[in-house]
């Protein structure tokens, strides 16, 4: 029994066909080739594998495929390209917000959704927002210092 | 793919001031990083890729009867299952060569290997791998350090649990705390803690010509990888080609071989890539964690807060093979004593065998645990001479050209600049430097 | 009740094995423009080897890095090295490339020296140029000289160098010996507040201080002393496998409580830089000591809160409120500050 999975990733739109108990992230990764969106758990601890999903960070490995029908999905590949970074993806570079990298797609998806929905957030607020995005490595400062800084709209 | 990193464009070269050492430069493959180009062993593929899964035991300490793959070979899509039989050399390991690719005769800790499966897809393997028949006769096992010291304690390995020893003496011990007019004991424990690298063990081992094989690994010793692949499977080390990926932290916990004979292996009886990521759950139970330490200091001093002598007695929880463990002791007893001038130390360190799980490297290798003892019990010590913590850290610090337990004397020692710096930073009036 | 308390610990650490050999080898060719590559079998785990060890062979060579290609971490394709552990890759593969760019030096102060009037030792390096060390105005391009020994000379510019720290093993008797050639020493101060009802501890601040040698790269060094002091708070406050006759019974993200960016307080961190002639351009490490003092400096300010000792890791909100429900048995209705733990009987 497959589903045929029609959806929109990164504004482009995609059809697949699907296990019906298979998740988006298996189908992004294993489907699709798509391995910028990150695995760590399987379990919807660790938030490697968050997109958005019409605007709203999800773990993706916690999301069965069929529920993305119809849906947008935004994911690492689609925030901003080499040749066009998205500010939070240059300060992060800048600020050398990221070690192994491994939390990064995530958590700048994370980030991305907090500011457009809220373009001034506290430090607080920043925290918070990436509070489900494990990050092992940076102790996390220089993410938040570097999320702050585009908030300022201070990215070089 | 060797990771080749450069950056673009190059500048015109100009003469600029400086060089680069000292820059605060953002790393090479930030780029690739932040577009999710960078590849990690989790996103390593290959055309015709097997997916493997692991076969575990639920035992902590058990007799393998039998091992039984008929009904998991009969799966359709499953290739391939390989067992201690299927090994030519199954023993390993840096300091003692006790560790096993695939458990041969029993099975020392609940996760350990004993099969691995080889299928189309990952769920057939998973699948597969829970009808791998494993008959299993349970074993009296030993959980606790002290226990498994004890004689008549359930046997981990042939030669007793005890799985190293080690101590290091300086001046007179004994002299040293009859010169003492506070003593202060107390002892220290220290859990099991995972490395949680974010991005699991993943691996994979792509098959060549002539019986070569290239394992793509997130791993941070490539080398040591090759050469121990090359041992266990019998085969020319010029055969063996390990890349390490774009690796997604690893703190000690990708120091050593683990999924990558299992792949190797499977890759070269199926002539197909085959391709391995432990889940979590794995990582938390079946790879090398840090090692808990129990640990019982004894410091004397005198009254004016010099310090005259110090026993610590440290024991390792090693888990069912040696791993690093002997080499993390060795660590841990080094800077047991801590950074002081203590002219009488003794240092002894037990490894003890149990069924636990494997203790191996983590960040720190052994000097986290002793350096939450040794800090606490000298806020302890100093108490115990009504003295503030930092003036007492001042007066017994180590400073240039002072000596270790170990005879080691010790250059561009910094500790009091440090000290001093960090009360500054966090604004702490109390005890500034003499 | 809410109080707040300050903890210090300081450490000492070596960089490199204990006693062991654990060389690292490095190659580095010069291109005809100027340009270089360098092969380590160093592997980047995200501490950034890498980039730090691209700034050393551009400063070595006297090259800008941008250009500077770094070939990494292949047993095929790579000389080798022992791994990224032990604190070790930018001191001891630092130097393995420093020797390396040195031969390679070698050859462009040889070819540039005919061109400059002066024997190659009274040459220097840097962003592009060899020049006159004492007349700095003479000067040609490296990226020309590279050219001419290459195309001209019939010697391409390359290097091959390895290092291994000098340590000798434990006396098994007495356990006296050189196990490392370096060391390096930090100190931690930590602010915490403790809820005497709940048991529950904030960390409020963290200062880190930390001795590494020279900084090759401090934006490097700071994260990696950033994130290790989150590892440490996590070693002193929430992380503990749980296990049940050998079995682990937490083995999910959610019940083994990795720090979250909620649980991390800001880090004041400060690099001090006492350079070791024996490192690359006075270079040691970094790594593994960013973690050591952030657990015992925590349990000490939690000491210095609400008085007691916390002797086994991790302090859970469980094990301070049984602490000092123990402490309120041995001497009721006292202040908490009375009693200094560790005092004998008098
Ligand atoms: S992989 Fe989805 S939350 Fe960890
Ligand atoms: S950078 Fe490694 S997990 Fe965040």
């Amino acid at each position: 029994m497959t589903f045929h999975l029609r959806f929109w990733l990164n504004g482009q739109e995609v059809r697949t066909e699907v296990e019906p108990d298979e998740t988006l992230l298996w189908v992004l990764r294993e489907r699709l080739n798509m391995t910028g969106t990150k695995v760590g758990c399987e379990a919807g601890d660790c938030g490697a594998c968050t997109v958005l999903l019409d605007g709203r960070p999800v773990t993706s490995c916690l999301l069965l495929a069929p529920k993305a029908h119809g849906r947008h999905v935004v994911t690492i590949e689609g925030l901003g390209s080499p040749a066009k970074l998205h500010p939070l993806q240059q300060a992060f570079i800048t600020y050398g917000a990221l070690q192994c990298g491994f939390c990064g797609p995530g958590m700048l998806l994370s980030a991305a959704a907090l500011l457009t929905q809220n373009p001034h957030p506290t430090e607080r607020e920043v925290r918070e927002a990436i509070a489900g995005n494990l990050c092992r490595c940076t102790g996390y400062q220089k993410i938040v210092q570097a999320i702050l800084a585009v908030s300022r709209g201070e990215v070089p | 793919m060797t990771v080749i990193t450069r950056p673009a464009p190059p500048p015109v070269v100009e003469e600029a001031a400086e060089g680069a050492v000292g820059k605060r430069k953002s790393r090479h493959d930030a780029l690739l990083q932040v577009t999710g180009q960078a590849l990690y062993g989790v996103d390593m593929k290959a055309p015709g890729m097997l997916w493997a899964k692991a076969v575990r035991s639920p035992y902590p300490h058990a007799r393998i009867v039998r091992i039984d793959p008929t009904r998991a070979l009969s799966i359709p899509g499953v290739a391939c299952v390989i067992t201690a039989r299927d090994i030519p050399h199954n023993r390993y390991g840096f300091t003692h060569q006790d560790q096993r690719v695939l458990a041969d005769d029993r099975v020392r800790y609940v996760g350990e290997a004993v099969a691995v499966v080889a299928a189309e897809t990952l769920r057939v393997a998973t699948e597969a791998a829970k009808e791998v028949v494993v008959e299993y006769e349970p074993l009296p096992a030993v959980f606790d350090p002290i226990e498994a010291m004890q004689p008549g304690a359930p046997q981990v390995h042939e030669g007793g649990n005890i799985a190293a020893r080690l101590h290091i003496r300086d001046g007179d011990v004994e002299r040293g705390f009859s010169e003492a007019e506070i003593i202060v004991e107390e002892e220290f424990r220290t859990p099991f803690v995972e490395h949680c690298h974010l991005e699991p063990h993943a691996a994979l081992a792509i098959p060549g010509p002539q019986g070569t094989l290239t394992i793509y690994s997130s791993v941070q010793r490539p080398f040591l990888v090759a050469s121990d692949v090359a041992k266990v499977l019998s085969m020319p080390l010029s055969h063996v080609r390990v890349v390490a990926t774009s690796v997604g932290g690893g703190f000690g916990g990708k120091n050593e071989m683990t999924l990558e004979p299992w792949v190797g292996l499977l890759a070269l009886r199926t002539g197909r890539p085959v391709k391995m990521v432990f889940t979590r759950e794995e990582e938390f139970q079946a790879t090398t964690v840090r090692h808990p330490y129990r640990m019982r200091y004894r410091t004397g001093v005198r009254r004016d807060g010099t310090l005259v002598a110090r026993s610590v007695e440290i024991i390792s929880d090693c888990g069912a093979y040696v791993s690093w463990g002997a080499s993390t002791l060795a660590k841990a007893c080094i800077h047991a004593a801590g950074p002081y001038v203590i002219p009488h130390v003794k240092i002894e360190g037990f490894l003890v065998y149990t069924n636990n799980p494997v203790g191996g490297a983590m960040r720190g290798f052994g000097v986290p645990q002793v350096g939450f003892a040794y800090e606490c019990h000298t806020d302890s010590v100093a108490a115990a001479v009504g003295m503030d913590p930092i003036t007492f850290r001042l007066r017994n610090g180590l400073r240039d050209g002072c000596r270790l337990p170990t005879g080691q004397v010790l250059e561009r020692v910094t500790l009091h600049q440090t000290l001093q710096r960090a009360l500054e930073l966090a604004g702490w009036e109390r005890g500034a430097v003499p | 009740m809410k109080k707040r308390g300050r903890g210090v610990a300081w450490m000492f650490y070596p960089i490199g094995f204990t006693a062991y050999a654990n060389p690292s080898a490095a190659f580095v060719k010069v291109n005809q423009d100027g340009s270089a590559v360098v092969w380590t079998g160093a592997t980047d785990v995200g501490q950034g080897s890498t980039t730090a060890l691209a700034q050393i062979a551009a400063d070595a060579l006297g090259i800008p890095v941008e250009l500077v290609t770094m070939v990494t971490s292949d047993t095929l394709q790579t000389p080798m090295d022992i791994g990224s552990v032990a604190s070790r890759v930018t001191y001891i593969a630092g130097n393995a490339i420093v020797r390396a760019c040195e031969m390679a030096k070698q050859i462009l102060f040889e070819v540039a020296s005919e061109e400059l009037g002066i024997g190659p030792e009274g040459l220097e390096s840097r962003n592009g140029w060899i020049f006159v060390r004492d007349f700095p105005e003479r000067r040609v391009r490296l990226a020309e000289i590279a050219r001419k020994a290459e195309v001209v000379k019939g010697r391409p510019v390359i290097g091959a160098g390895s290092y291994n720290p000098p340590t000798t093993f434990l006396d098994p008797e007495t356990g006296h010996g050189k196990p490392y050639n370096t060391y390096v020493y930090a100190a931690q101060v930590a602010e915490v507040e403790v809820d005497t009802e709940t048991g529950e501890v904030k960390v409020l601040r963290i200062a880190a201080v930390h001795d590494c040698g020279r900084a090759i790269n401090p934006l490097l060094v700071e994260g990696q002393i950033e994130g290790g002091v989150a590892m440490g708070l996590g070693y002193a406050l929430s992380e503990e496998m749980v296990l049940q006759e050998g079995r682990v019974l937490n083995t999910k993200l959610a019940d083994y409580l990795v720090p979250t960016s909620l649980d991390v307080p800001p880090i004041d961190v400060e690099i001090v830089e006492v350079p070791d002639p024996t490192g690359p351009f006075g270079a040691k490490g970094i790594g593994e000591p960013s973690l050591l003092p952030t657990a015992p400096a925590i349990v000490n300010a939690i000491y210095d809160a609400v008085g007691v000792r916390i002797r086994e890791l991790p302090a859970t909100p469980e094990r301070i409120l049984m602490a000092l429900r123990e402490k309120e048995k041995e001497q009721p209705g006292r202040s908490v500050r009375d009693r200094e733990d560790g005092r004998p009987e008098k």
